[in-house]
């Protein structure tokens, strides 16, 4: 299983906080994201940043691991 | 003493943590700060308070990197990072960064570098409350 936390600004558009989605052999950050653009578009337009257990994550190609955290992320903020 | 980096609700002092940062080395001869604090007025609306929302143990994370980053890249004595996660008003403080260095330059350069840095790596999120409604922050340079 893959958690998939979302925040701030992506959590008003996909309407909660974390989901989880069913681990595949060979599935990759890009396939993970793509799956959840197909169902949260609105929210995924905004997603510029992903994460994968808390480190940034720039190439899409890196396979998961099972019980792996996703994070997909606004541009930041704070400050 | 306090962690040199935290995220935390409460506010911060400013003086307690420039007296944490001096007492980490008797060689510093200068120590520049950043404090970022809440505006009433903001992209020609008037605000009322200001939220946030963050990935906390990643800002964590990514603040203490960034800490050991600007130590290494500016010669740092040490530098230290607070950043509240809370709902503030006009005047509240959000942010803290202090840079020690033996000489003003590295430190005022680390400085202005790690708030810019903070912006762009650390997964912290705004949201304003304004006459208008409720708006998460766009960031702008």
């Amino acid at each position: 299983m893959i958690k998939v936390l979302f925040f701030g600004p992506v959590v008003e558009r996909i309407g909660k906080n974390a989901l989880e989605v069913g681990y595949r052999p060979g599935m990759t950050l890009q396939a993970l994201r793509d799956e959840l653009a197909l169902h949260y578009p609105q929210a995924f337009e905004i997603v510029c940043f992903s994460a994968v257990n808390g480190q940034h994550v720039r190439d899409l190609a890196l396979p998961l691991a099972d019980n792996s955290e996703v994070t997909f992320m606004a541009k930041f903020s704070g400050g | 003493m306090k962690d040199a980096v935290r995220i935390q609700s409460d506010d911060f002092s400013q003086d307690e943590e420039i007296l944490a940062l001096k007492a980490s080395s008797r060689r510093m001869g200068g120590i520049a700060t950043f404090v970022g604090c809440a505006r009433d007025f903001s992209e020609g609306r008037e605000v009322a308070e200001i939220s946030f929302d963050a990935y906390g143990s990643m800002a964590v994370s990514e603040m203490n990197q960034l800490r050991s980053d600007a130590i290494a890249k500016f010669g740092l004595l040490d530098a230290r990072i607070v950043h509240r996660i809370c709902t503030v008003t006009a005047g509240d403080n959000i942010v803290f960064i202090a840079a020690g260095a033996e000489h003003r330059v590295a430190a005022l350069e680390a400085c202005r570098w790690m708030i810019d840095e903070l912006k762009q790596r650390v997964p912290i999120w705004k949201k304003e409350t304004t006459p208008q409604g409720v708006a998460w922050v766009v960031p702008h340079p």
